[in-house]
């Protein structure tokens, strides 16, 4: 199965950065939220590489625990797109598809670089409730 | 249970959503002692070497995961080798439903939350169990 442009669309248009459902798991405490996105921003690139590693090997248990893992921290912090492409390579990693999976890396790495894009005027956002998408 | 004397155990392979929990629950009893775990067989160690009386538990961790550490206690206690049985928070973004059921009929878990965890569910959980 490839990725379909239906899904494709769906996780594109799905919000990078959702402000106000991050402040809502913090329970609006914003100091708490900058040490959270801090530390969910130093893992990415770790988690892209051990994508990467793992999947040379085609290491499925690894990568399934790695995009679950992803998934979790994700929608934690609001990052919903990331989420949602995380969870939809978790079910590529189920069913060890391949050429999906390598697909949604592709539109994984793409999203983290709009994340990190916004993260850098995060503290403006901080002080105002708002949606990226 | 006292408040003031309690140990907590976090066993979550995310630095991010430890820190979370963590805060979480130093806001809701500051004087409780937090330990935290990055996997099933760090906790295993924690739990021996501190008791604790809560423990919140991921399912998906590297090293050893959520099921096995549900194992090795579960065996503790029909062995006899662990007589307190803590209460455990299973702390999941596991969406398979049937997945779910199985983990909630285990005998060591007290209650499944799915991620992520929301303090005034945490706290509602808690206060049935802590005075």
């Amino acid at each position: 199965m490839n990725l379909t442009h239906s899904l494709n669309d769906d996780l594109k248009t799905a919000p990078v950065f959702e402000i106000e459902k991050a402040l809502n798991r913090v329970h609006n405490k914003k100091d708490l939220l900058k040490r959270v996105i801090d530390i969910f921003v130093k893992s990415l690139s770790e988690r892209i590489n051990a994508i990467e590693k793992e999947l040379e090997q085609q290491n499925w248990e690894a990568l399934g625990t790695l995009a679950h893992s992803i998934k979790g921290s994700s929608w934690t912090i609001g990052a919903q797109q990331l989420g949602n492409i995380a969870y939809a390579m978790e079910k590529a990693a189920g069913d060890k598809n391949l050429h999906l999976f390598r697909e949604l890396v592709q539109l994984f790495q793409s999203s983290v670089q709009r994340f990190l894009d916004f993260e850098k005027n995060l503290n403006n956002l901080t002080s105002e409730s708002s949606s990226i998408r | 249970m006292n408040k003031k004397k309690f140990r907590f155990l976090i066993v979550e392979d995310d630095e991010m959503i430890r820190l979370i929990h963590k805060d979480f629950l130093g806001e809701l009893y500051p004087d409780s002692e937090i330990i935290e775990a990055e996997n099933g067989a760090q906790g295993i160690c924690h739990y021996f070497e501190s008791h604790p009386h809560i423990i919140l538990l991921d399912m998906m961790m590297p090293i050893m995961g959520g099921e096995a550490f549900l194992d090795i206690l579960e065996e503790g206690h029909r062995s006899k080798i662990l007589n307190k049985k803590p209460k455990i928070i299973v702390v999941t973004a596991i969406k398979d439903v049937k997945e779910l059921m199985s983990i909630g009929k285990r005998f060591a878990v007290e209650a499944v939350i799915s991620k992520p965890l929301v303090q005034n569910q945490l706290k509602s959980l808690l206060e049935d169990w802590i005075s």
